[in-house]
Order: C-alpha cells, then structure tokens, then sequence
C-alpha cells in the first residue's frame, strides 16, 4: 500500500488545486472511502475547514453544504420544511453514530446501491453545485448518469425546491437497520380530489436507480377515486438482481406492494 | 418458599462496574511488548488437496518472522471441541492439513512484526490445488460414490460409532417399546420434515488468543474461551508440551454462546511463541469469526408420529440429519443432545425410536451453540404438536399439561442417551412447567387471541403460538467443578473457580452461593475465575453446568469453611458447634449471650493460637442433570401481501429452579429469547457458487438491534430442586428453544401455512401462502 | 507517518500514525482499550466514542480527520471510582452481562440524555440503534437508560 497523503485546504481555491492531483478524492465523512477500494487513491482532502456545513432557505430554495451530515440535515431541515421527506428517509437511515458522520455530499458522490438519500434528491428534481474538472451547476440526474462528473471534480452543496409535496418514503429491509434492498420515494401534491403533480423514484433495482415517469403520466391531472391502485403494483416496469431479502422475483412483488400502499397512504386512500 | 439472604436476590453483577466504566480487559485489551502479529491464509476452495506451498516470496518481506503451514508444524490429530477427555468428537483435525475441507479452512499462517506485513505476506503465498469434487447436499453426503471428505488417520477416542470412508461424523440409534405397534394403533400417521439452518454466535467480542514465555520460560495464554482447562490440555496435545508448562488465563469474555468451546487460536499463537520465544497476538476480523469459526449445525429431521383419533401419540420416531460440516466437532453430542434433551419431555409416548446421523460436508464447521441440538429437535416436535392437536381439536396448553414429564417420573431417554455412551437414569424431582404453561398463556392473552385471527392494521393478521422445552444441568457423571476458598483477616474470604464467567455473570452468582452459606455480603467474597495456575479444574461454561456444577462445588467448599470456622469459634466461645449459629459475620452461641467477629476467628486462626489457614477445596460432579422447563409464547404479526412477519409480543416462563440471581436469570432468558427471534426470522448464511460464504459481515448478516425487539416478557416460576446448590437448576441455554417453534406456530395460527424450513423470511411465508393459496 | 493532537478526556495527546489508519486502531495503540474492535464495519458500536460531542464509531473515521478534535470514551465520562450515574444505571439495572458492548451502550446513552433527559422508549431504542448486543436482548439496557434518566433528573 502506498502511502497517502491528507490536504487540509481551508479555501475552496486550494481545493480546485488540489483536485487536480492524480488520485486525490475528497474526504467529508469516511464512511463511504472506507468501503471502496482505498488502496488506489493517493491522496485525501480534509473538507472540514470550508464552511460546507450551511443549510438556508433563500427565495424558496433550500441550500444545503455538502459536509452537512444525516444528522445535521434532519435537525435544521426540520425547521424550514418540516415536512420533507428528507427528514423521514434520512432519520431512518443507517444508524445513529453513522448519522453522525455520513455526509450529504459524499454520499451523492459515492451513491451505495441502499442509499437512502438519493431517491428523495431524484424526486425533488434536486440540482448540486460542483467545483474542480466540471465546475458548475447540474441536474443530480445528470450527475449520477455520468460517472465522469465525479472525475477530480468536489460537490459543494445540494439545492432543491422543497415545496409542499406530501411525501412518503419506504425502506425494504430484513432488520430495522438493515440496508434497503430498495426504497421508494413519492412526492405528491393534490388538490380537492385531484392529482396535481407526482413523482416516484426507486432506488436498488436493476438500473440502480428508477424514476416511474409513465406512472407520474397515468396519474396527474387524475381524480383520486379514478385511480387503480390495484393495478399499479402488478403492472409495474421494474426489476432485480440479487438475492438480499429474496428473490428478484419477490423482490418484485414487494416493491409494487409498497408502491401501492405508499400511492395510498398519499392519497389518502383506505 | 425458602428464605435466604443472599441467594435469591439480584445483587449487583460483581464486575459490572469495571465493565461499565471500560476498566476490565478482554484479551485484546494487554499490552503485550516486542509481539508478533499473526495472520491466517484461508482457503478459496471447498474441497481441495494442496500439492506445494512456496512461501519464499512471503519469507522475503521485511517484517516477516515466521511462517508456519503443514510443511514445517507436525500435523497432530485432535478435535478442536472444548469437551470432556476423552472427546466424544472426532480425532480429525490437524493443525495444517495436506487437505483444505471447506471455504475457511485454514492454509497457513504468518507472525510478522506487524499486522499489515502479516496481512500482505499472506497473499504472496502461492499455493497449489487440486480442485476436488465438494459436497454441499448434506443428504448425498452418505451416497454410494460420494467424494470422501477425510481420508487419513481420523479416529475417535472413544468407541463410537464412526466410518469417515462414508462421510459419516456419528450415529446414534436408540428406541424403546415398539415402534410397529404404536404404528398399528394410530388411527392416523403425521409424517413431516422440518429443516434448520446455519447461524453465527455473533458474540460481540471476535475470537482472540495471545501468548508469551513468563520469567521461567513457561507459556502463558490468554485467550477469549469458555474452556480454558480444555485449552491447556489440547494446546499440552497438539504441540507435545507438558500441561506443566502451560497457564491458560481466560480475562473478561465478550460472549460465548458456544463458539468459544472450540480450541481454534490457542495452538496457533502458542507455536509462535514457543518457536521464536516472541509473544504473538492473534485476533479475528469479523469476517474471519463468520468464515473459518463454528457455526450452529443446520439439521433436517423427520418426525413421524402415530395419533390416535383421541389425540393420543401411539408412537413417535425422530430422524434426524446433521450436517456437520468439514470437521466433526460436536458432531456425535449436538446430535445426541437433539433426542436427549427433546424426547424425555414427552416421556408418556410408548413407542419411541430415534436415530440420528450426523455428515461431513465441504460447508462450514458445525460446533457448540446455545441450545446445542435441542433447538433444532424443538422446533420439529413443538411445531408436529401443534399439527396434532389442531387435527385432533384439541386445546394444545391442556395436551402440553397431559403429555409434559412431571415431578416423579422419568424418561427411558435419560438412561438411553448419553455423551457417546449410555445416558443417566433420573426421576425428575421440580417441574413446574404447568405453572409455566399457565402464567404464559396469561400473560400472551392466549384464548383471546388463540384461533381468532385479528385483523391488524394494513393487511397484517395476528395469530399467537406456543413452544415448550426443557434442557439439561450439566453432563451428568462427566462434568466436574471445582474451588478453594481461603479466610482473611478482615472476613473476607477468596474464591477461587474453574468455572468460566463469559458474561454469564458466573462469578457473581458463584459468588453468592458462598455469601449464602456463610452468611456474609456478597462483597465479602473475592472471586478470582479460571487461571489454570491460581484456579482449580473447572470442564468450563457449557452444557449449562456453571450454576449446578460449579454452584456446587462453591457450596460444599463454604460449607467447609464454615465448618473450620465452627471449630475455631467453637474453641473461643467455649461451645460445640452445633450451640452456635451464624448471622451478621459473627458467630453466636445464643444461650450464654455471647459471640465472636468473623474477624475475630480469622485473627485467631492466623495469628494467636494452633494457628491455621481457614481454607478448603471441594469438587462436585452432577450424578444427574435435572431440566429447567420453559413455556414460550409468541405472538406474531403477518403481512398477508408480502409475508412479513413481525413478533409484536414474546412471553417466556421459566422453571429454572431457584433463581440465584433473578435478574441475571432474566437477563439469560432475553438474551436468548431475542437470539432465537432473529435466528427464527432472518439469520442464516448465504453462500456463493463456490460454497463461500457471502454475507459474513454484520452488514449483511443481520442480528436484532433495539429497533426490532417485540415486547418481551420473562416469568421466573418458582421452584426448588433439592439436588442443586440452594434449589437451583440451570438457565443458560433454555431459552432459546422455544422462539423458532412459538413463532411458526403462532405463524400458522395467523394464517393457516406451516413452516417447516427455517428462518421465516418473508419470501418463504409469502411463497407458502401462496403454495397453499391462502392468497 | 502523520502526527496530530488530540484532546482526549480532557487531556491533551499526540499521536503519530499511519495516514490511512481509523481512529479506532490509533486509540486502542495508545492504550485507550475501552474502546472495543467488534467489527470494523461500523455495525456493532463497541467502538463508538464522542467526536466533539457527536457519537461517532471510531472504527469509520480516519484519524487524521480527528486530529484536533475532542474525544471521549466512556473512561471519560466516569471511572470506577466515581462513576457516571449512566454507568451506575446500567450496573443496577443488570444492564451489563459480557460488558463488551457497554462502552458503546453507555455512550450512545449519554449522547441521548444530554439533549433529551426524559426520553420515550421509542427514543430510546432509536438512541441505540446503532448498538449491537449479543447477550442481553436489550431488554435490560432499556431498563437502565430509563434509570439513568431518572437518576440525572434527581441531581
């Protein structure tokens, strides 16, 4: 192993410097550079000396730093928007000394198969702001289908809209603190008895990640007592690999199952 | 019911303040100077022959010291079970092998200055297999033509059965009245096979060992074991030292549960050390605990049982499969103890036959775990009662009360089943399982609930269901205690014991036993546990001895204590003993109004006149094993759409006896009761294409966190059994018996479908709900 | 090599270490063995500590990224002769059975009770979440999380 060395930059313009370094990655929390291949990077930069740890709401968009843990987003984003589904799916997951160290940016950055924050940041069509090779603003979308965006390249903050979706997120998990084989995120705003907008996102099968636009489609603009609920789980285009928690088959069933209950938990539907 | 003034009350564990504030030390914990660091080589393979090793790139390193495999450590047949001597296992293993036997199996081994050096020397040994054809399938593993698994000089020591060139690790076969007969008068046959699977003891602390030359260059271990008299004879054995020139030292323990009765690390630090006169230090990563360690033994037993249209059980014969894995620790004794500890509950059945074959397998290696076969036989018959008597329509709590071993009967099963030998006979003297079976059921809300199918929130149903068990108090005529016990000046008194706390809470207990007889407070007692140098002999934590064995001993050594204490007060007070009471630490002669200090008779026995040392030594072997007797009762949750199950509520009644310590005897029940949930529910190993185990991680393998734990409830029923120390019997392991069955009772209360495969994953409910289209 | 300072119970303390190294490893080096190796995963807890006042498991932090930082184990919250009401809790309540997981247990206690000194059970289990235990069932350690928020309140 060779040996590696650690940046403490304390301005974001030492950081794009540093950046430039072959095999140099940034270090916020460490959970996620201790399960992947350590032996290959070089060289790690410390973030915590760059005041990433902001979370503010400014003209209805909420900002958020990237060195903010799980934790920490749970905490304030409780007071700006209460409702968020962040605060649910976030203060569900891992546990809670992880929740201590887990970072929002490095967790986008490292995306796990189980993440728990990546299907509520799909849904809320969330944007991040980057610094170093591909300096800018882009779609998280964007930023997870092209792994070359990570490439000497620090995310330093998250935005989102938070609106006032009704939201509902599920983990399917063998244990309380299980790693979910998938999760669902649903973001819903109705009004009287119809569906104004609505937004599903999957994250854990096959294609890693899914949002289920056609279903978003067949719902909007719809009555709620119009909806088939029963049909939506059975019908549902997704799929699995592995056998965690069961068969992908299974897995199936379960995800439209809970697809279902959680469409009718926002519909408010019994 | 007995008063006492010690015993019977949850004093304060006696080195839970030390644990508390992180001043004990588990074995990781000493500093060891100018240590070697050793790291294991496992193999890939399930079933491989190694043709060479070439270590010479490894032996190139900086750092690197030694390198041990089978071309340079004398291979020496032993079992690696912490049993009884002579061991009722297999002689089959050697500390290198030509062979590799299972994925985990273990290929070499290096001590380099540190652990870095040894973990990258490892992988720059270069070894050369022959693939061999594994077994996986522990039912073809006696087939015609099956590849053979160990074909060297294994033997056993004692004479068993046992044919390696077959595969097969043990067989056991008893019966008694006759079993066609009981056939003949069922009027219906229930015929099933149930079928349990692998599991970790997942105890918090890995396995360690550590070892060093003292001052007289004699071998001292400390190591994380539940044996540590088996330790030093094994360690003694393997590396042809004498016993005389071994300390085994067991520190704080971070739990056992089984999986440190195995003598895996000891040997290997103990060869570093002796061969290049350094200490050595060897502690397992989590994965090389799930990997290369011991594991419950999955079964597969078919239980046929003949029933008379009154619900009468004409006839019951239990077949049983145990799959041992690559080596036979345990493999005759798990197997044994699944007929042993399970038939004698239903002593009533006539016709009984069991026979029971225990295998080698390329899989991991089955060994002692909590419970030790009984929980695989009681998953079968508590869930077989519960067919019988729906079919029947009785109400199986009044069936439990009817069929269940009473105080003053006996089971031909004791006498029939021992550890490779005949069993014990006994007539049971406490059994208060009726009781048990009665305040459970209470407790759950049985006829509320039983039958009812309750609708609960979503698409979720309740059922509840019931499990009863009972296990044993130590190996009756072959498990031994002992202790010694000194006074001090101040009247205080040292214990010293075998016996093997590994967070039992053994020492405290133990401790009270003295307390009790000499009538002083449990901080008088001193207790220092398992140093092969300082302590008497003690066959170590298992079997669920401690408490009746060791609790034993403890009590005829005090009770010699104060018989020289009697002599000495006797002498002062100018008495006869039997004038003179004790109370108060002090002794009196109530008549004449006069007494004397403990601290009294202590000076003058040291200090003033014949002087002495108020000290004695006692042993004590159990001529029988009387059970504990639980009654378990689950109360579940079903999701109908997907097959989850959730425990919302677990009762546990227990007969242990006298409680020495309550809350230490609760504190063994939830443990092993939520160990049994999460065994019954999600627990079991997942294995890759080449039999390598894939989830060995508490990421993938998961165990009940405080998220997921029910309500529980723990009963402890009053009882008194005259033959152990002040009443008591064991708890340890009981426990664990009943969550499997209880849970899949109350599954198929809920919803109708049986499981007969363990765990209950919510595939495999949601599948047989379908299968029985239920849904 | 790296060296760095770091304020450990109370005391301050310079280490040197591998850069790649967890804080984990470095601790238990330098003879703060109350801090437990269960897993290395970051599942177990054993090894959880306090990163200026927030829990963390020190097997998922790399030291340098301590370095600086206060730290405190359960050794630094109360010792044998003065203990903490929480470690006084958890040995009444016959919280403590193999004692390998308490260190964590009582830390991830304490971190809960400093913001929320009469917790609900369902915040107590959640506290805890990130603890496993073996031997008890948590059934007892509940118990004593509840005691220890009494006795907190009493002083």
């Amino acid at each position: 192993m060779n040996e590696i060395e650690w940046f403490f930059p304390e301005r974001i313009e030492e950081v794009i410097e540093i950046l430039k370094k072959d095999k140099v990655v940034p270090h916020s929390g460490g959970t996620g550079i201790l399960r992947s291949d350590f032996r290959r990077i070089k060289g790690l930069i410390d973030l915590s000396l760059l005041s990433l740890d902001y979370l503010q709401s400014n003209n209805g968009i909420v900002e958020i730093g990237a060195m903010n843990t799980y934790y920490r987003v749970v905490q304030k984003l409780s007071q700006i928007a209460p409702n968020n589904v962040l605060i649910k799916s976030l203060s569900d997951s891992a546990s809670t000394p992880l929740r201590n160290r887990i970072t929002i940016g490095g967790s986008v950055a490292y995306f796990p198969i189980w993440s728990d924050l990546m299907g509520p940041l799909i849904a809320l069509e969330a944007g991040l702001s980057l610094i170093g090779e591909y300096k800018g603003d882009y779609p998280v979308l964007e930023y997870v289908r092209n792994r070359e965006l990570r490439n000497k390249t620090l995310i330093t903050g998250i935005r989102f809209k938070p609106d006032n979706w009704d939201s509902y997120y599920y983990r399917a998990t063998r244990t309380e603190t299980d790693y979910a084989r998938f999760n669902i995120t649903i973001l819903l705003k109705k009004s009287n008895n119809r569906i104004e907008n609505v937004r599903i996102v999957m994250i854990g099968n096959k294609e890693r990640f899914k949002r289920f636009t056609a279903l978003e489609e067949y719902l909007k603009g719809k009555n709620i007592d119009r909806v088939k609920i029963q049909e939506i789980g059975k019908n549902l285009e997704v799929s699995f690999a592995g056998k965690k928690m069961g068969s992908p088959e299974y897995v199936k069933h379960l995800a439209g199952v809970e697809l279902e209950r959680g469409l009718s938990r926002v519909l408010a539907i019994s | 019911m007995n008063e006492f003034d010690v015993v019977g009350k949850s004093v304060e564990k006696i080195d839970s303040l030390s644990l508390a504030t992180g001043n004990a030390r588990f074995t990781d914990d000493f500093r060891l100077e100018n240590q070697l660091h050793l790291a294991i080589l496992y193999s890939p393979h399930p079933h491989a022959e190694i043709l060479d090793i070439d270590d010479s790139e490894a032996r190139k390193m900086n750092g690197v010291v030694d390198i041990l495999h089978y071309k340079n450590v004398e291979g020496v047949l032993h079992t690696t079970a912490g049993q009884g001597y002579p061991e009722p296992s297999p002689y089959d293993t050697v500390l290198f092998d030509r062979k590799v036997r299972f994925v985990g199996d273990r290929v070499a081994l290096v001590a380099a200055e540190d652990k870095d050096i040894a973990g990258k020397a490892i992988k720059s040994i270069k070894v050369e297999y022959r693939i061999l054809k594994p077994i996986l399938d522990p039912e073809k593993a006696l087939d015609k033509g099956a590849p053979r698994i160990h074909d060297g000089d294994e033997f056993t020591p004692i004479p068993v059965k046992y044919s390696p060139e077959r595969n097969l690790a043990a067989e056991i076969e008893i019966g008694f009245g006759n079993l066609k007969k009981g056939f003949k008068e069922a009027d219906f046959i229930v015929d099933e096979v149930y079928t349990t699977q692998f599991a970790s003891h997942a105890a918090i602390e890995p396995h360690a060992a550590l070892s060093y030359l003292d001052e007289q260059g004699r071998l001292v271990i400390i190591t994380s074991t539940q044996v540590p008299f088996h330790v030093r004879r094994i360690v003694s054995m393997v590396l042809s030292i004498p016993v005389s020139r071994i300390r085994v030292i067991k520190p704080r323990i971070g739990g056992g549960f089984g999986g440190k009765q195995e003598v895996l690390l000891e040997p290997l630090v103990a060869l570093v050390t002796l061969r290049n006169k350094r200490p050595a230090r060897l502690v397992l990563e989590r994965e090389e605990v799930f990997r290369s360690t011991r594991t419950r033994h999955p079964m597969r037993i078919r239980l046929k049982t003949g029933v008379g249209e009154d619900g009468r059980i004409t006839t019951l014969k239990m077949d049983a499969l145990l799959n041992s894995g690559a080596y036979g620790t345990h493999a005759l004794t798990v197997l044994s103890n699944t007929g042993a500890k399970v038939l004698p509950l239903f002593n009533k059945i006539e016709n009984v036959h069991f026979i029971g074959r225990s295998v080698y397998t390329n899989l991991p290696v089955g060994g002692a775990y909590r419970g030790y076969g009984a929980t695989q036989g009681y998953f079968a018959l508590n869930q077989q009662l519960d067919i019988i008597t729906r079919k029947t329509n009785q109400d199986i709590l009044k069936f439990l009360k009817d069929w269940h071993i009473r105080e003053g009967e006996t089971s031909d099963v004791f006498r029939a089943l021992g550890e490779g030998k005949e069993g014990v006979s006994q007539i049971i003297k406490s059994c208060k399982l009726d009781e048990c079976i009665d305040r459970g059921a209470k407790e759950i809300n049985w006829y509320e609930k039983r039958d009812k199918k309750i609708r609960a929130r979503g698409d979720r149903v309740k059922g509840v269901g019931v499990a009863i068990a009972m296990q044993g108090s130590g190996i009756p005529m072959v498990d031994m205690g002992s202790a010694t016990m000194k006074m001090n000046e101040d009247g205080s008194f040292n214990l010293n014991i075998g016996a093997t706390d590994l967070g039992t809470g053994s020492d405290t207990i133990l401790a009270q036993i003295a307390a009790e007889v000499l009538k002083v407070p449990v901080e008088k007692i001193i207790v220092l546990s398992s140093d092969t140098d300082f302590t008497p002999f003690d066959v170590g934590a298992y079997a669920s001895s401690t408490t009746y064995v060791s609790g034993g001993a403890v009590k005829k050594c005090a009770e010699k204590i104060k018989g020289q204490m009697l002599d000495v007060a006797s002498g002062l007070l100018e008495s006869k003993p039997e004038e003179l009471i004790i109370a108060d630490e002090k002794i009196f002669n109530k008549k004449k109004g006069k007494a004397v200090s403990f601290e009294e008779i202590a000076f003058h026995s040291l200090y003033r006149e014949n002087q002495f040392q108020i000290q004695a030594e006692a042993s004590h072997f159990g001529i029988e094993s009387p059970p504990p007797f639980i009654a378990q009762f689950a109360e579940v949750e079903v999701d109908k759409r997907t097959g989850k199950v959730d425990v919302v509520k677990f009762v546990s009644a227990v007969d242990c006896g006298q409680p020495i310590n309550p809350k230490l005897a609760e504190g063994q029940v939830e443990g092993a009761v939520i160990n049994g949930i999460s065994y019954a529910l999600c627990e079991e190993y997942n294995f890759g294409s080449t039999a390598n185990l894939l989830n060995c991680s508490f990421w993938d393998y998961k165990i009940y966190t405080t998220l997921d734990i029910p309500e529980m409830v723990t009963i402890i029923v009053e009882s008194f059994e005259e033959t152990g120390p002040f009443g008591a019997k064991s708890v340890g392991e009981i426990a664990i018996n009943g969550p499997m069955p209880a849970i899949a009772n109350a599954i198929y209360d809920a919803t109708g479908v049986r499981l007969f495969d363990s765990p209950f994953t919510s595939e495999k409910v949601y599948n047989r709900m379908k299968e029985e289209g239920i849904i | 090599m790296m060296e760095g300072i770091f304020r450990i119970n109370g005391k301050e303390k310079r280490f040197t270490f591998n850069p790649r190294s967890r804080l984990l490893t470095v601790l238990r080096e330098n003879g703060y063995t109350e801090v437990k190796e269960g897993c290395k995963e970051g599942e177990c807890g054993a090894c959880i500590i306090l990163l200026d006042g927030r829990l963390v498991n020190s097997c998922q932090v790399l030291t340098a990224s301590a370095i600086g930082k206060e730290i405190i184990t359960v050794k630094g919250i109360g010792d044998i002769h003065s203990p903490h009401p929480i470690q006084e809790a958890f040995v009444e309540a016959s919280a403590v059975q193999c004692g390998f997981c308490t260190p964590g247990m009582i830390l991830s206690t304490y971190y809960l009770l400093k913001d929320n000194p009469n917790p609900k059970e369902d915040e107590i289990r959640k506290a805890l979440d990130g603890n496993l235990c073996r031997c008890t069932g948590y059934v007892k350690i509940i118990d004593a999380v509840k005691l220890a928020s009494r006795k907190m309140g009493e002083k």
